[in-house]
């Protein structure tokens, strides 16, 4: 291995990218669009829920009822319904997301200490929102008709590292994982591939260059973009969106370097298995970018998966650094309890390399 | 005729490249199935730590209150807080539930207070768990008979889900990750399969044949019309292994997305036409696509989006599409509800079309 040749290689790709200002351009904006987009986008915070109510009994319980609900501050109500037609097709066509149904009687019936019974129809179509919609009305309509005592029994929620329950708390140290996913193995995919493709790498296998220092040389400019990604989007991560940063940012920068050696070694496989630049696209889309979305826990819990998902969710290291920046951002925690998941990392990267050195050489050779 | 030897040629070059073609079915149909199956369940099986320092028959009780439904997954009784707290930070609970000492005690004489810790690390989960928590409590609460009469004048509330009764996701994944392959294979394909006859320069050759250069953009754009539509049909075989309800119109499905295609071709002619290279119109489509898909609602739901990216997601085509096929697959809507989205679509895809044809025309 001569670092000479890796430097000349280094450069030669260097100069090549930057010569080129839309890699550059989409390398360096997108990340930053990638977040503010999911920081602000991605907030599953549901606080302005459309409500309908059809209010059939008429009478100062049942508009106290309603009260309760336009009072959390978390429903709003969209419209008085008329009839049980006018209320499908609200639902129908979302406009509202809940409709409160208050029969005729309530208030007499509740007025006896009867159980009075009231209907909540919620729109199932985003189950996400499906769900909070109706754990917080359930809430709001069983708590209705305890104001009159105090409550026997009691359940204190405390909320640990994010105690706002703030969605960009969670989306942009998981976002970490998705961006060093998305770009790296890209961009180095498609600029191994395109040699293939343009057939300049026949002139590569005609130099004294080995395939190691070639790829290292390859790889070089590659990772300083995606670091250069990761300081950036940690930085308007922390001074943008005011993520706490509980941790070590050393700590977390240092795993970075070690992600972005893996998510490179990904791209570098991808090149070395693929011999056009659509293929290895789709082929990134489907191996690098949709799982480390999906399948990473970043936004849909792993937990709640199926096992066999849960089993097909470990072969993408995405899934590792999602907890190790969530550790680290937000819980605070440091290499005692995160070692597994970066053991795992370190592994899976020298596993990647090893493959696509071992393609790439049956090829030179 | 000469289209239609051009559209010929097209075809062929499409239905060559094996690889192109596995990856296309990857993305309608195992891509599909692997994010049903993943993310279509409702959100079940919570990881829980119990901390019953109580150790009594009510606490007992709690606990199989707690695990019974399903919604949590004991995995670990535990005696103090304190041992409580890593099972939290590796992530191993997403819960504590603590019972205090004299909870029997205590429930019968009011005041009584249980403490839930909660991993806000995931807001999501942590606001589910939460309500989960509140709804067992609550039941615990009615049955066990700790009210007095008075309490008991108490609402009941009973909750339905329309369109989609068991709150699962598999519906909607199922529908949004197919409008996503379509959005997908809309843009790449069409951007991909200009720019590569710009590199390798094949399109000086077309453009010294008598061609015109709409008979040329017409060849370039339909097959991925075609093949959008044609990836549907193993699309709608997994559509009914899932059970997902179709309550509205067929016919009127195809007709929509054939509309939906067309503006993402729009987009895809329009990137290869500014694009040199393979790469950059790659990055560019990449660049187009991520915008496209995050404001659409197939990620997170457009409604819990701030103002204005709810308004600027009325730009996404597949944010239209998404409502038009969630619209008749799961609420049997038909066009009299849906037209807004059709001529969104219209008014989306037709400047696109447009400006792509105008830069197509003048570059060749």
């Amino acid at each position: 291995m001569n670092p000479w040749r890796i430097a000349a290689v280094a450069t030669k790709e260097t100069k090549e990218v930057l010569r080129d200002p839309i890699t550059v351009g989409v390398a360096l904006l997108m990340p930053l669009i990638m977040l503010l987009l999911f920081g602000y986008a991605i907030t599953l915070d549901v606080d302005d829920i459309t409500l309908g109510v059809l209010d059939e009994d008429r009478t100062p319980t049942s508009r106290q009822l309603t009260e309760a609900f336009t009072a959390s501050g978390v429903f709003h109500l969209e419209r008085e319904l008329t009839d049980p037609h006018a209320m499908e097709r609200a639902l129908q066509r979302g406009e509202i997301h809940l409709a409160l149904i208050i029969p005729p009687g309530f208030e007499r019936t509740l007025a006896r200490h009867e159980p009075s019974p009231v209907q909540l129809l919620v729109d199932g179509t985003y189950s996400a929102t499906a769900t909070l919609v109706s754990s917080h009305a359930f809430a709001i309509a069983s708590g209705f008709g305890h104001a009159a005592g105090p409550p026997a029994l009691q359940l204190e929620t405390r909320v640990w590292y994010n105690p706002s329950l703030s969605s960009v708390h969670t989306v942009v140290p998981g976002l970490y994982a998705v961006i060093l996913m998305a770009f790296p193995p890209l961009l180095t995919a498609l600029a191994l591939v395109r040699e293939k493709e343009t057939g300049t790498i026949a002139q590569i296998y005609a130099s004294p260059l080995s395939s190691v220092e070639f790829l290292a040389g390859k790889l070089i400019p590659y990772a300083i973009i995606a670091f250069v990604q990761m300081a950036m989007v940690i930085a308007v991560g922390f001074l943008w969106f005011g993520v706490p940063f509980q941790g070590s940012v050393t700590f977390l920068l240092t795993i970075s370097l070690l992600y972005v050696l893996c998510t490179l070694g990904i791209g570098l496989l991808v090149s070395a298995v693929t011999r056009t630049q659509l293929v290895a696209l789709l082929a990134v889309l489907i191996v690098t970018l949709m799982p480390s979305i999906l399948f990473s826990g970043m936004l849909f819990p792993i937990f709640t998966m199926p096992y066999v998902v849960q089993l097909y969710t470990l072969a993408f290291p995405g899934r590792y650094f999602v907890d190790i920046s969530r550790g680290v951002v937000l819980k605070g925690v440091g290499f005692e309890i995160l070692w597994p998941s970066i053991a795992i990392v370190a592994v899976y990267t020298l596993l990647v390399f090893a493959l696509a050195a071992w393609r790439l050489k049956k090829k030179v050779a | 005729m000469r289209l239609s030897s051009l559209l010929h040629k097209e075809l062929i070059q499409f239905f060559r490249d094996p690889v192109v073609l596995f990856l296309i079915f990857w993305l309608y149909t195992i891509e599909v199935v692997i994010c049903s199956y993943a993310l279509g369940m409702e959100m079940r099986d919570l990881p829980l730590a119990v901390v019953d320092t109580d150790e009594s028959p009510a606490s007992r009780r709690l606990i199989d209150d707690f695990i019974a439904g399903g919604n949590f997954r004991l995995v670990a009784h535990l005696h103090d807080v304190a041992a409580a707290e890593p099972y939290l930070e590796r992530g191993e609970a997403q819960a504590v539930l603590v019972i205090p000492v004299d909870f029997e005690r205590e429930l019968y004489r009011g005041g009584q207070a249980l403490q839930f810790l909660v991993d806000g690390s995931n807001a999501n989960t942590a606001a589910v768990a939460r309500g989960y928590a509140l709804q067992t409590v609550e039941a615990f609460r009615m049955h066990r008979g700790t009210l007095d009469e008075r309490q008991l004048a108490t609402v009941a509330a009973q909750l339905r889900t329309w369109y989609n009764p068991d709150q699962t996701n598999v519906g909607f994944t199922v529908l949004a990750m197919i409008a996503l392959a379509g959005l997908m294979i809309g843009v790449v394909h069409p951007a991909a399969s200009i720019v590569r006859e710009k590199e390798v320069g094949t399109i000086e050759q077309l453009m010294v044949t008598p061609i015109r250069r709409g008979e040329l953009f017409i060849a370039k754009t339909v097959p991925t019309l075609l093949i959008g539509l044609l990836a549907l049909f193993p699309s709608l075989a997994l559509v009914g292994w899932f059970g997902v309800p179709v309550r509205g119109s067929l016919p009127l499905f195809f007709a929509l997305t054939a509309l939906f295609l067309l503006s993402a071709i729009g987009l895809g002619v329009l990137v290869a036409a500014v694009s040199r290279t393979l790469q950059q119109a790659l990055l560019l489509a990449f660049f187009g696509l991520f915008p496209l898909m995050f404001l659409s609602g197939t990620m997170v739901p457009v409604d819990s989006m701030p103002n204005l990216l709810q308004k600027l997601s009325l730009a996404s085509p597949l944010r239209h599409y998404l409502d038009i096929t969630l619209g008749i697959f799961l609420k049997g809507a038909g066009m009299e509800i849906l037209w807004p989205h059709a001529l969104a679509l219209v008014a989306i895809g037709m400047p696109l079309y447009l400006a792509a044809w105008l830069i197509f025309r003048r570059w060749l």
